[in-house]
């Protein structure tokens, strides 16, 4: 791009930062249509248990209530999933985890919708829980589904992992326990449901691809899809929880056997308990390398625990396998993983999307193997980085950008870095008497992150564009705006493409009635898609206006551009020309369909992509050995998204990706016992708070153009969150000189580890050295 | 049975039949109209339901509205009377300390309690006054940094906003 940027890269203010601040925002959870219903939903208090009867005659006894709802008042398929649709509605016949739904209750009032919930009578035979994902794939389990409790995996090999090794100079195995993570977006699922003007159903709520809820609301209701309209515009956030159905078929349900409007607003105990997480995983990895440091094999094999239903559990397993040997060149590779059906929860799509559980077992083993040949982490990271041509761990060819050594490079020069030996012995703020006991240590990590949905699965963005006689741009797009800032992203990109000032810019979408389908908020992937789409969308644009300009105005025939001022001009072939004159009261209108370009071999499954985001991190953790406290003191983020957008957008994006990374090392895991959840509020799930994050966190932008890309972007929303958890534990081992690989690493784990580390303790090494 | 409360509501006297175990925030949202004050987990855990009452930091879903009888309660919307931004919420804006803006009303609430205490705030302050409020989005930096600008423009102003 020859041209200075004007708009992007700036640090440009959030188009609706102020409605946020004032309160006036209004979110799912504050929408009250007149004359609704409060819902509450009966959920099952056992992880698996076979639905003998419901008598719901008390329920409907109780004042207040108007209706109530079970598996055999759903009208059209009882079953839902974006994948699979193995997920009932309502359970008629057996329950698969604690939280799946059994009834609800419409009422005059959430009392009495709570009242005539607990007032539901359901007869259950408990049945034996299914909680051992090793154990559940042995064929004398008891099946949770049909098809058995494997509900998906997958096998690839490449080159010889066997001679592999023995070409290796060092070969380092370890096995990574990693809990069951929740996303913990501040608002709960939430929504309402009402006929709109057209007389359509319709569900206003928080899901994170409207096109793809519509299709999921009429379904269960065997309604045609013309006749149901999904809303899902602002959201408190969502990092992938609220894509698979939460509240919206409930919603539509109810309205369509009440014919009134009705709102679901879920408690923090059942939103914990009932929507998708991060899949616990056990990870297992056996590497080797040369003794000058090549990574010279990569064999895996991941476990994840997917839960009672099958949501996206598939595609995050692949995600796993694609992602298995990090932004790494390796010859030989073997990886196996499988998903499998459990009673434990509901594992689905979250940041990062397996490629987090990935990165904490190849992160740790790159810090292993590097310690045992004597090299400096980055400088192995370095040696064997990803360059475009390269094959990548599934054997394909790197086609685009590949930003992994770019990265790498920018850690190496970071203030952190080159400052590690004097910064690992400061101890200034420590009082004098507990120096001795404390302990700092760096640690970094690399990755990569598929961008989009890969291969073989419909990945389309279409947007609308109106321009008004005023020069007021509208963009039209279906995604959702759960706090990433895209809205102010699409409007920074419009402002700078064409010449409107972004306050002239409205964006309108989450809306199945108002906006084209711009494909699913998720996977990184909506900045570069809507992205590209306006910028179709803008050529298109300035067609019109040429053309309009040449039957108006007798121009010769050619695209007019905009001209941005108190009054909006076009110029063109024939000159200058008022845009109020030019399209006198009509706006104009275009529409523009992008397709995200995919990758030109197919190994199944959505995979591989064909592009990639990359980041290393660099993190500094501080721990007190006499009590196990860890504390991170700060954090570097050197990030590959290409052309940074928002300035501002792009920081935030990251300090969050910390918080969460922090939060995945240290404090978060959602336990079961038997297959009963312990943790369903934030007094047992414990996130970290402004006293756990460094404010030293500094995020470094490395601009590696796609060229593929919007002014050569592409997405970070995964990327800024992945590499921070294994470069925790990095910094733990450089600290303590002790591996942790039990997720949580919390004080009492550092204790005990500690006491092991000590003389006459049980420390293990399972490095094999060649001639040792 | 129902129970008259009388509250001062960002200003306004204000008077609400409410149940006897019906709590405050169920009371600012419902029946006040005020959605600004959210509802984050019901347990005093994350804070989104920060409100002011007589001037103390309290969560709303912790207080029944019985005991706010008599009591000055301040939201969020009570920032901004007539539509112009305090300078906290201006800070906010400008640092880009807002992603979702969920949990943005009652961090506000919790910097506004802050800065009251603390006329200079020390960063570890500002980080100890924000630590009752849960954010999922921005890993608090940039709402720390808007807290300490305020601080600072406040203190240039000898405490006047």
């Amino acid at each position: 791009m020859a041209r200075a940027l004007k708009v992007l890269g700036k640090r440009t203010r959030r188009l609706d930062a102020e409605a946020k601040v004032t309160g006036a925002l209004v979110y799912p959870s504050d929408k009250a249509p007149d004359d609704m219903l409060w819902l509450a939903v009966v959920r099952s208090p056992h992880p698996h248990a076979r639905v003998l009867g419901v008598d719901c005659a008390a329920a409907e006894a109780v004042p207040g209530v108007v209706r109530v709802a079970t598996a055999r008042d759903v009208p059209g398929e009882n079953a839902f999933g974006i994948a699979i649709q193995d997920q009932p509605v309502l359970c008629g016949e057996r329950v698969r985890y604690q939280g799946d739904a059994v009834a609800v209750v419409a009422a005059e009032s959430l009392r009495a919708a709570r009242a005539g919930a607990a007032a539901v009578r359901v007869d259950y035979e408990p049945l034996e829980p299914v909680v051992e994902p090793e154990a559940a794939m042995r064929p004398d389990s008891p099946a949770l589904h049909p098809g058995g409790n494997i509900l998906h995996q997958g096998h690839f090999t490449k080159g010889d992992v066997a001679e592999g090794f023995r070409q290796s100079h060092v070969v380092v195995e370890r096995e990574y326990d990693l809990p069951m993570m929740e996303h913990a977006y501040l608002e709960t699922e939430a929504g309402v449901s009402f006929y709109d003007e057209l007389g359509r159903l319709t569900v206003d709520s928080c899901g994170q691809y409207v096109y793809r809820d519509q299709t999921q609301i009429a379904r269960a209701l065997g309604l045609p899809l013309e006749r149901v309209r999904a809303i899902g515009a602002h959201v408190g956030g969502a990092f992938g929880g609220k894509d698979e159905i939460t509240v919206q078929i409930h919603l539509a349900l109810m309205t369509h056997l009440t014919g009134r409007p009705c709102k679901l607003v879920l408690t923090r105990e059942e939103s914990i308990l009932f929507s998708t997480k991060r899949h616990a995983t056990r990870v297992r990895y056996k590497t080797g390398c040369s003794r000058d440091g090549r990574l010279l094999a990569v064999e895996a094999r991941f476990v994840a625990d997917t839960g009672a239903y099958a949501s996206l559990g598939g595609p995050v397993l692949n995600l796993m396998l694609e992602h298995v040997a990090g932004p790494y060149r390796v010859p030989h590779v073997k990886v196996d993983g499988f998903a499998v059906y459990t009673n434990n929860g509901f594992a689905g799509a979250f940041r990062g999307f397996g490629c987090t559980q990935a990165c904490v077992g190849i992160e740790s083993q790159m810090d292993l193997m590097a310690r045992a040949i004597r090299m400096d982490p980055l400088a192995f990271r370095l040696k064997n980085a990803l360059q475009t041509g390269d094959r990548a761990a599934l054997d394909y060819e790197m086609k685009t950008a590949v930003g992994a050594a770019a990265t790498i490079r920018s850690a190496q020069k970071g203030k952190l870095w080159r400052g590690r030996a004097a910064w690992r012995k400061d101890l200034r703020k420590v009082p004098a008497a507990l120096r001795p006991h404390v302990k700092r240590g760096l640690g970094v990590a690399s990755q990569m992150q598929g961008m989009g949905l890969g291969i073989g699965l419909p990945d389309y963005c279409e947007v609308a564009l109106e321009l008004g006689p005023a020069g007021d741009c509208t963009l039209r797009a279906s995604t959702s705006e759960f706090g990433q800032g895209a809205y102010t992203a699409y409007a920074a990109m419009l402002a700078e493409r064409l010449d409107v000032p972004m306050e002239r810019v409205r964006i309108v979408g989450g809306d199945t009635g108002l906006a084209p389908d711009s494909g699913t908020t998720t996977a990184s992937r909506t900045t570069y898609a809507v992205g590209n789409a306006l910028l179709m969308a803008c050529e298109r644009l300035e067609a019109e206006l040429g053309r309009l300009a040449a039957e108006r105005l007798g121009w010769p025939a050619g695209p007019a551009r905009l001209r941005a001022g108190r009054e909006p001009r076009v110029q063109g072939a024939g000159g200058q020309a008022a845009l109020a004159g030019l399209l006198g009261q009509t706006p104009l209108e275009v529409r523009a369909t992008y397709h995200i370009p995919v990758a030109e071999v197919e190994l199944g499954d959505g995979l591989p992509h064909l592009l990639y985001s990359y980041g290393t991190h660099v993190a500094g953790v501080e721990v007190d050995t006499l009590t196990g406290e860890i504390t991170v003191q700060a954090v570097e983020a050197h990030l590959d998204g290409g052309q940074v957008i928002l300035r501002t957008g792009f920081e935030g994006q990251s300090e969050g990706g910390v918080a969460q990374g922090i939060g995945y090392a240290l404090f978060e895991a959602v336990e079961f016992e038997r297959g009963r959840c312990l943790t369903t509020n934030f007094n047992t799930y414990v996130l970290p708070t402004s006293l756990d994050v460094p404010t030293a966190i500094r995020t470094v932008p490395v601009v590696v153009r796609e060229p593929t890309g919007p002014w050569g972007a592409k997405g970070i929303s995964e990327t800024c969150m992945v590499g921070v958890t294994p470069a925790i534990l990095n910094a733990l081992e450089d600290a303590l000189g002790v591996r942790f690989t039990r997720l949580p690493v919390r004080a009492e784990a550092v204790l005990r580890a500690l006491a092991e580390q000590a003389p006459g303790g049980r420390a293990g090494a399972r490095t094999r050295r060649k001639g040792s | 049975m129902a129970v008259s409360v009388n509250l001062k509501l960002n200003g306004a006297a204000c008077r609400f039949e409410v149940e006897p175990d019906e709590r405050l925030v169920e009371t600012v949202r419902e029946k006040a109209g005020l959605t600004g004050t959210k509802l984050g987990c019901g347990v005093g855990e994350c804070g989104a339901c920060s409100v002011l009452l007589d001037g103390k930091l309290v969560c709303a879903c912790l207080v029944l509205a019985a005991q706010a009888d008599g009591c000055e309660v301040f939201t969020v919307e009570g920032l901004a009377p007539g539509g112009r931004l305090s300078d906290l919420q201006r800070a906010f804006v400008e640092e880009g300390a807002v992603q979702c803006g969920y949990c943005t009303p009652g961090m506000l609430m919790a910097a506004e309690a802050l800065l009251r205490r603390h006329k200079r705030p020390t960063g570890e302050q500002i980080r100890q006054g924000l630590a009752g409020n849960l954010c999922r989005c921005t890993g608090y930096t940039k709402i720390v940094a808007a807290v300490r600008k305020v601080a600072k423009r406040r203190a240039a102003r000898g405490g006047r906003r």
